[in-house]
């Protein structure tokens, strides 16, 4: 399973990026593999409208099974991520990324 | 440390005024962050002293280099928004019309068309009345709010707020139900609608709450010169009840507001206000459904 998660920094320790669209890291943790591998968003979260499309677009062609954020994408991302079969787990917001994994694989995080 | 969105979807309401009032009730304890950055107002109620300053840029206009051009007049042949004219016999691209597409880029046979980032304002942090600190930022005439620049603010904010060990920012929340809407809840504990019993109120009321029911956000609502039409104000509590948002007071219309507002001050300097007593609750009442979260 590859699980998404839109952060600020680049570790296990990072903290959860509330925001989609303007997350500055997308991190992808490859269970298999036992593997995180990180996508730099900062230029996306730099343009001045439209970064929930863009970065859905990213998750996307990064073809994840779940992702985890803060408050979930808004409505144009939502729109463009229900074409996926993506399970979108929210409420991480407050949390690292091995607090938001752990929330996830004992069932505490709501899936939006 | 909580962070609470107020909005309103219309303008009018009152939003900026109960949100100034929090922020006096919360005293040094929140940081403020005006996202409200079209007409921003924040700064005429909580008197920043404008200690520091950067510029904003945000999106792009095309620009014409004189010295490439061939004058073909391909790019205000392809321009939708007539920004590009030849009034003065160069090619020039007005900023106001520009809406940055990059067509005329794109077909100009000289390459001499390129898109430029472009200044469009200020943001400031500022040590403001309350104790606080406060993030705003002031657009130059013409240029739009952006979910960048919201973004911007509340990324400061934040920062601030983490860096002084604030238990909550207060962030005065972008009209509508546009990107900077999106960009100001995102992120965001509990949200705060301010609201007032118009058709236009209710109406705006349930298309922002549609957004923020999208982010499944934890809301309440003020209803603001309750009085004014019962009716509609008992519409609008059978929309809060039947959605889940918390009804969290009724504002009298109180001529006070208009005062306050006028004298460049906030609702609950005024002691004799009916307005202050309900306001003062109303933050405790909120400070207690945060803890609750």
């Amino acid at each position: 399973m590859k699980i998404a998660f839109t952060t600020t920094g680049t570790d296990w320790n990072a903290s959860i990026d509330p925001r989609f669209g303007r997350t500055e890291y997308i991190l992808i943790y490859d269970e298999e593999k036992d593997e995180i591998t990180n996508f730099d968003n900062r230029d996306i979260a730099d343009v001045a409208h439209g970064a929930g499309p863009k970065t859905a677009q990213l998750i996307f062609d990064l073809k994840p099974q779940v992702l985890i954020t803060g408050n979930g994408p808004g409505g144009n991302a939502a729109a463009v991520l229900t074409k996926t079969d993506l399970k979108i787990y929210i409420g991480a917001g407050n949390m690292t990324v091995k607090e938001a994994y752990e929330a996830y694989k004992t069932g505490i995080l709501k899936q939006s | 440390m909580k962070e609470i969105v107020i909005i309103s979807g219309k303008g009018g309401t009152g939003k900026t005024s109960i949100t100034a009032s929090f922020a006096m009730l919360a005293g040094s304890d929140a940081i403020i962050a005006d996202c409200d950055v079209d007409a921003a107002d924040m700064h005429l109620l909580l008197k920043p002293d404008w200690f520091m300053q950067d510029d904003f840029y945000s999106g792009v206009a095309a620009e014409i280099d004189p010295e490439k051009c061939i004058k073909c007049g391909k790019c205000e042949q392809v321009c939708r928004f007539e920004a590009i004219n030849h009034e003065t016999g160069q090619y020039e691209v007005s900023n106001l019309n520009c809406e940055g597409c990059g067509y005329c880029g794109h077909i100009c046979p000289a390459g001499a068309i390129s898109m430029v980032e472009q200044n469009v304002g200020k943001w400031y942090v500022s040590d403001i009345k309350t104790g606080a600190k406060m993030v705003h930022a002031g657009l130059k005439i013409g240029a739009d709010n952006s979910g960048k620049l919201v973004a911007k603010v509340k990324r400061e904010a934040k920062a601030i707020a983490t860096l002084e060990n604030k238990p909550y920012i207060i962030v005065d929340g972008s009209p509508g139900i546009g990107c900077p809407v999106v960009s100001s809840l995102s992120g965001a504990d509990f949200v705060v609608f301010v609201t007032e019993p118009t058709v236009s109120g209710i109406h705006d009321l349930e298309r922002v709450y549609q957004l923020v029911e999208k982010f499944r956000i934890p809301s309440g609502c003020i209803i603001n010169k309750a009085d004014l039409n019962e009716q509609v104000s008992a519409e609008i509590k059978l929309f809060l009840t039947n959605n889940g948002i918390q009804h969290l007071a009724d504002l009298p219309y109180d001529e006070s507001f208009t005062k306050a507002m006028t004298n460049g001050q906030t609702i609950v300097e005024y002691p004799d206000s009916p307005i202050t007593g309900v306001l003062t609750i109303c933050w405790t009442d909120l400070k207690l459904i945060l803890e609750k979260q």
